[in-house]
C-alpha cells in the first residue's frame, strides 16, 4: 500500500481585512452611560480593542463580530443596530455569491471546512449541482479518526488510457505504452482563471502549490516564463492555435492541452512533435450534442478529454444545460459505447464548492479542473475590476508566491478533506470507484418525476379544493 | 509634489443612495482614477468623525459624506446624526487651521433623488480648486495610490 497522501495545511492570514456580511451601527448620541454598558458584555471582546483600517476604511468591530446580537438586544436605548454590509453585497455575481466567496476565503485561510452550525438553512433544491444530494448513509462508515488516520481512502486518479490487456514482444518482455498513465493523488487539477490581477509571483505560487500537492497547474503555454522553468513537470500548458509556444526538447512537460477545433488532429500532431512523451488532453466546450464529439475523439485515440462549461457551470449554447447533466450524458454515452475505461474525463466550469468535486465525479467525471477558486483563495472579490483596467482592491499581483502557494494548498486541503468525509460516509475507499456511481446520489428532477408523474398533469391555474 | 496634482476625495455614501451599485461605483473609479476613493457604508449614521479625520490624515485632501434626504433614513435618524458629526468634524479641522471645505456632506434630494455618479461629480467639481492638504506632506502623497502597506488597523 502506498504511503498515505496528506495535505499539510497551515493558517495563512489574509493580507487585507476580509469583507464581512454585516456591520455594526452604534449611535453614540443619547447614550445613557450605563454603569455596565452592553458593549462590555460582548463575549468576543469586539468593542475592547477597536481599530480602523484606513486603507479599506474597515472597522475591526465588523470583522470580529460573530453576530450573536447580544449587544443589539441589550442596549436599553436601542442605540446599536446591525446592518448588511454594502461591500459584502457587492462581491461576485449571481453564481459566485458573496457566501460562496466568503467560504472559499475561510478555507484558504484555515485549511478547514467551514462549519455552519446545526441544521441547514438553505433552500431544499436549486439549479445545477444544488438539485443533487449525495448519499452519506453508510452505516458502517469508518470513524473520523479512521478517515483521517487508520483507514486508507484513496483520492488518486489516473490520467490517460488504462490498457485493456498487457502485450508482450517476441522476447517475452512487456511492451510499454508510449504514453504512460499519469497518476495524481487527488482528482483536482488547477487551472488559470479567465481573469485576475496576476503577476509572475502569482503564477509561481500556483505552480508551487501544484507541485506541493502532486497535481498540475494548467495555463496558456505563453505564460510559462523563465520563473516557471523549475516547475515544468507540474505544469499543463494550454497550446493555442498557431505556432507552438513550448520549447523543443523539454522532456519535463508531462501533460498538455489542445483546444478542440475542426482541425484538431493537426494541432495534436504539432503538440506531440514538441513534447513526444506528454499526454494530450483535448478541451471541448460543453454544448448540446457534445457526446458524439467525445465518442469520435476517443475512437481516434484521444485519451483525455476536458469538458469545459461556462464560469457559471452551464453549456455554451444552452443556459439550461448544466455541467452536471453534461457530464452525466457524456459518461453514459461512453459507457454505452463500451469505451469508458479507454479515456479520462475531466470537467471544469463553475466548480465553486468542495462538494462539486464529489458531485462531478458521481455524475461520471474522473476528475475536475478548478479555476476561480484558486484566485478567490487569494482574496479575490470577483469584482472584475482587473478586466476594466482598474486596480485590484486586494492587490493580488503584489502577493508573494509563498503566500499564494500556502493559501491554495489550504483551499485544496479543505476540499480534499471534504471529499474524504463524503467518501467515508458513503463507504467508498477509492475515488475511482465513485465515478459514475449515481446510485450514491439523488437527483431532484428524477425524484420529482418518479413521485409525482403518476398523479397526472397539473393544469395551469388549478387550485386545490 | 507637482501643483497639478488633483485633490484626492474620500467619499462615503449610504448604501441606500439612489443608483449606487457596484457598476456605478466602478464607472466612477474609471472616471476619476486615484483621485476618488469610494466607501459605501450601511447607513450614513455609521460614519464617525474618526473616519473622516483618518482619511485626511492618511491619504485624502477632502472627506465627504452622502446621506439620504431627511426623513428617509432606514435607521430613522442616521442621516441627522451623520450631519451633526460632519459639522462637528468641520469645526475641529477649522480650529486647527485647515480649510473647512475639506470636510462636508451632501444630502440627497427627497423629490428627485440623484444617482451617485451625479452627486460625486458635484463634489468633485466643488473641490477642483482645493489646494493640496498640508497634512499630507510630499512624502506621504504616495499613500493615495493605495501603495502603502498596512496590515493591522491603527488603534483608535
Ligand atoms: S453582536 Fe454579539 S459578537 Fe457582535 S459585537 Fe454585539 S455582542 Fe459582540
Ligand atoms: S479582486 Fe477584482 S480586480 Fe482583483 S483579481 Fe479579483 S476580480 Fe480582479
Amino acid at each position: 500500500m502506498p504511503s498515505k497522501y496528506m495535505i499539510h495545511t497551515k493558517q495563512t492570514p489574509h493580507r487585507f481585512k476580509a469583507v464581512t456580511e454585516s456591520g455594526i451601527i452604534a449611535w453614540e448620541e443619547g447614550c445613557l452611560k450605563c454603569a455596565v454598558c452592553v458593549k462590555k458584555g460582548c463575549v468576543y471582546g469586539v468593542y475592547e480593542d477597536r481599530g480602523l483600517d484606513t486603507r479599506q476604511m474597515m472597522d475591526s468591530i465588523d470583522n470580529q463580530c460573530m453576530n450573536c446580537l447580544r449587544c443589539v438586544q441589550g442596549c436599553p436605548k436601542e442605540l446599536i443596530h446591525k446592518s448588511v454590509n454594502p461591500e459584502y453585497k457587492a462581491i461576485g455575481d449571481s453564481y459566485w455569491t458573496p457566501d460562496i466567496v466568503a467560504k472559499l476565503w475561510y478555507q484558504a485561510e484555515t485549511g478547514k471546512i467551514p462549519v455552519s452550525g446545526a441544521g441547514y438553512p438553505g433552500p431544499f433544491s436549486g439549479p445545477g449541482f444544488d438539485s443533487m444530494w449525495t448519499d452519506m448513509s453508510e452505516i458502517v462508515r469508518p470513524t473520523r479518526d479512521g478517515i483521517h488516520g487508520r483507514e486508507y481512502i484513496s483520492t488518486a486518479i489516473d490520467l490517460g488510457k488504462t490498457p485493456n490487456h498487457l502485450t508482450f514482444n517476441e522476447n517475452g518482455d512487456l511492451e510499454r505504452d508510449l504514453h504512460p498513465l499519469i497518476d495524481i493523488p487527488l482528482p483536482i487539477i488547477m487551472r488559470n482563471p479567465d481573469f485576475g490581477s496576476l503577476s509572475e509571483e502569482t503564477l509561481k505560487g500556483w505552480a508551487m502549490a501544484a507541485r506541493g500537492l502532486g497535481t498540475f497547474m494548467a495555463l496558456p503555454g505563453n505564460m510559462i516564463t523563465e520563473a516557471l522553468e523549475d516547475f515544468r513537470s507540474s505544469l499543463m500548458p494550454l497550446i493555442g492555435p498557431g505556432p507552438q509556444e513550448i520549447d523543443k526538447g523539454n522532456g519535463a512537460i508531462r501533460l498538455l492541452e489542445v483546444p478542440w477545433s475542426e482541425g484538431w488532429e493537426k494541432a495534436v500532431d504539432m503538440a506531440r512533435q514538441q513534447s513526444s512523451s506528454a499526454q494530450v488532453s483535448i478541451r471541448l466546450p460543453l454544448h448540446e450534442g457534445v457526446e458524439k464529439k467525445v465518442i469520435s475523439l476517443v475512437a481516434s485515440g484521444i485519451s483525455i478529454i476536458h469538458l469545459e462549461a461556462t464560469p457559471h457551470g452551464r453549456a455554451t449554447d444552452h443556459a439550461s444545460l448544466f455541467l452536471k447533466d453534461g457530464i452525466r450524458s457524456v459518461h453514459q454515452a461512453l459507457v454505452e459505447e463500451g469505451i469508458r475505461d479507454g479515456m479520462t474525463l475531466l470537467a471544469s466550469g463553475g466548480l465553486s464548492m468542495a462538494e462539486h468535486v464529489a458531485k462531478s465525479i458521481i455524475c461520471g467525471a474522473d476528475g475536475v479542473m478548478v479555476d476561480f477558486p484558486i484566485l478567490i483563495a487569494l482574496e479575490c472579490r470577483m469584482c472584475r475590476r482587473c478586466t476594466k483596467g482598474l486596480s485590484c482592491p486586494v492587490e493580488i499581483e503584489a502577493a508573494p508566491s509563498s503566500w499564494v502557494a500556502s493559501r491554495v494548498i489550504n483551499l485544496v486541503g479543505a476540499w480534499q478533506n471534504q471529499l474524504l468525509e463524503m467518501m467515508g460516509a458513503m463507504g467508498i475507499r477509492d475515488v475511482r470507484r465513485l465515478r459514475g456511481e449515481v446510485g450514491r446520489a439523488m437527483f431532484f428532477e428524477e425524484l420529482d418525476r418518479t413521485t409525482f408523474e403518476s398523479m397526472g398533469k397539473v393544469e395551469e391555474g388549478c387550485e386545490l379544493e | 509634489m507637482t501643483s497639478d496634482k488633483k485633490p484626492v476625495l474620500a467619499l462615503f455614501y449610504c448604501q441606500n443612495t439612489h443608483a449606487s451599485g457596484e457598476d456605478e461605483r466602478q464607472a466612477l473609479e474609471q472616471k476619476y482614477g486615484d483621485s476618488l476613493k469610494l466607501f459605501p457604508i450601511p447607513c450614513s449614521g455609521r460614519l464617525e468623525p474618526l473616519h473622516l479625520l483618518k482619511a485626511l490624515e492618511d491619504f485624502a485632501d477632502a472627506g465627504y459624506v452622502i446621506t439620504c434626504p431627511e426623513g428617509a433614513c432606514r435607521y430613522f435618524e442616521g442621516n441627522l446624526r451623520a450631519k451633526k458629526r460632519v459639522e462637528r468634524t468641520r469645526e475641529m479641522i477649522k480650529s486647527i487651521g485647515l480649510e473647512e471645505e475639506r470636510i462636508g456632506f451632501l444630502i440627497n434630494s427627497k423629490e428627485g433623488p440623484k444617482p451617485l455618479t451625479d452627486l460625486a461629480d458635484e463634489i468633485m467639481d466643488r473641490l477642483a480648486n482645493l489646494p493640496p492638504s498640508p497634512v499630507l506632506g510630499p512624502s506621504v502623497q504616495g499613500r493615495a495610490t493605495g501603495s502603502r502597506q498596512r496590515s493591522k488597523g491603527d488603534k483608535v
